[in-house]
């Protein structure tokens, strides 16, 4: 991590590079989920409105959405640059930008923290071996405390202002999306970008952010459920259960369970990604769940992390469970439906010479049919042919899945 | 392309996006497979993959930025993260000490 800020330039096309600046992203705020989840379970637990409403604890609430969590993010951000030091003076940094500002600084911190460390790197590196002995400890304590005073006020003055502003516009465009009741259409971005392995630079990149603005505000945002709904992810292992190649089908229990109770939607991306016009399944399911919530009028307190059942419950404003698990449930019908659609309701397996033992013909036919018969889902996404074409094994080891898919199966004591 | 040989596998790291999903649940799994073979699974980032790696394993849809990162390590590369053919050969080749094309 410590290099990917500023990374040798490897030709390795637009995915790998998203994927690099968003995982980068992601992963200031990963390491710190755990400090979300406190977080949300004291503001589901103790506000007016919540399960156990106490005035004293209640009080935790806004510095720690404020201030600590924020920090927590910066100094995070910094210690993938530039180690212990890029830290401290990231989380300095943060403060400057937190100060003066009246919506949580998740996005400014992501920005300073590392900027702080990146600009500390340059200046060590600098007077690296330049340093007379028995002053290093002079130079490095003050060389840290010098810029990141500098880093604080620049935060302050020029940083904070334009992120405030910048959150507060895209804040608003999320609104208007509301307003207009097009946020479904969210789902035609999001559901083929997670699948591409985008799923956590989508979430705890971006949308993460915008929500817990909106959190703090209101108590609650949407923009929290529209990466982490579990239900498209279902359906479509669902479909794959009842109507997938024959010999497929006994992996998908333990996937689903894994993926709905456990949270790790990567799971499921692999269905998709082998028959990639399943991912119009997703988006069906995704649309559905996020047009349920809208109608529900119903939200999260704060990130469910990971994108489990259970976490869902738990950061689920007190009166919002049934609208919540609607949602759910209806996007995961939707793409089930969908999905077994695209799948010819198992037609497509009966078509083919019913293989006996081990006869994978019947199964590669069918999966070259499908994917000639999905230019639309494929084309449509360049991403996504590009991920089959450049692995050609990805349809080229469907057929030999099976054979090794119900033996080993180590995962079904897993769950 | 490249054959390896498995006698001389002594860590492998599997990488996903985060380093806590994905990568940990296959990790867990491998370890349990290869508990007596002697070799070290770790999970990791797929940003700061360990320099002790021998084999990286990564989901298809990855291996392009851990071989970015990661230039001279054979990569399994893994189309599902149960059951996948690719995962069954690496253990066994492990498990027989044999040679592994990756």
């Amino acid at each position: 991590m410590a290099e990917s800020y500023t990374p040798p330039v490897h030709g390795t096309g637009l995915r790998a590079t998203v994927q690099k600046f968003g995982a980068f992203l992601a992963g200031m705020v990963m390491p710190n989920i755990g400090a979300f989840i406190a977080w949300g379970l004291i503001t589901a637990l103790f506000i007016e409105t919540g399960w156990l409403p106490n005035e004293e604890l209640a009080e935790l609430v806004n510095p720690t959405i404020t201030y600590l969590l924020p920090i927590l993010i910066g100094y995070t951000g910094g210690r993938t640059v530039h180690g212990q030091r890029g830290a401290v003076i990231g989380a300095v940094a943060t403060m400057g930008i937190i100060v003066g500002s009246d919506i949580p600084m998740f996005l400014g911190a992501m920005l300073i923290g590392p900027l702080a460390a990146f600009v500390l790197k340059q200046f060590d590196r600098l007077t690296n071996d330049r340093i007379r002995p028995g002053f290093e400890m002079l130079v490095e304590n003050f060389s840290l405390g010098i810029l990141g005073m500098g880093m604080a006020v620049l935060g302050r003055w020029v940083i904070g202002p334009v992120v405030s502003n910048v959150t507060e516009a895209l804040g608003e465009g999320v609104e208007w999306l509301v307003d207009n009741d097009i946020l479904p259409i969210a789902s035609v971005i999001i559901e083929p970008a997670k699948v591409l392995f985008l799923n956590n630079a989508i979430n705890h990149g971006v949308l993460g952010p915008l929500g817990v603005a909106e959190s703090v505000e209101t108590g609650k945002s949407i923009l929290f459920m529209l990466e982490t709904n579990p239900g498209p992810g279902l359906g479509v292992l669902l479909a794959y259960f009842l109507f997938g190649p024959r010999l497929l089908r006994p992996t998908v229990p333990a996937a689903a369970i894994i993926h709905f109770l456990g949270g790790i939607h990567e799971i499921y991306f692999p269905y998709i990604l082998m028959k990639p016009r399943m991912i119009l399944a997703a988006i069906a399911g995704g649309g559905s769940g996020i047009l349920v919530f809208l109608a529900a009028d119903v939200g999260l307190v704060s990130t469910p992390s990971p994108g489990s059942i259970f976490a869902y419950m738990s950061v689920t404003p007190r009166g919002n469970h049934l609208g919540v698990l609607a949602g759910i449930a209806i996007s995961a019908g939707v793409s089930f439906l969908v999905g077994s659609v695209l799948l010819g309701f198992g037609r497509l397996e009966k078509d083919q010479p019913e293989p006996d033992e081990g006869g994978a013909s019947g199964v590669t036919a069918d999966v070259g049919a499908s994917s000639a018969s999905a230019p639309v889902s494929a084309g449509a996404d360049g991403a996504v042919s590009h991920a089959s074409a450049q692995s050609p094994s990805t349809t080229d080891s469907t057929p030999g899945l099976p054979k090794a898919g119900p033996a080993p199966r180590p995962a079904g004591s897993e769950a | 392309m490249a054959t390896i040989n498995a006698a001389e596998i002594r860590k492998i790291v599997v990488a996903c996006d985060a380093g806590m999903g994905s990568s940990v649940m296959l990790a867990s799994q491998l370890r349990k497979q290869l508990r007596k073979a002697g070799v070290t699974v770790e999970h990791s980032p797929v940003a700061s993959v360990p320099a002790d790696a021998d084999v990286i394993v990564c989901h298809a849809g990855l291996a392009d930025r851990v071989r970015s990162g990661n230039p001279d390590k054979p990569i399994v590369a893994v189309q599902v993260f149960l059951g996948d053919p690719a995962v069954t050969r690496l253990v066994a080749a492990v498990k027989d000490r044999g040679s592994i094309d990756v």
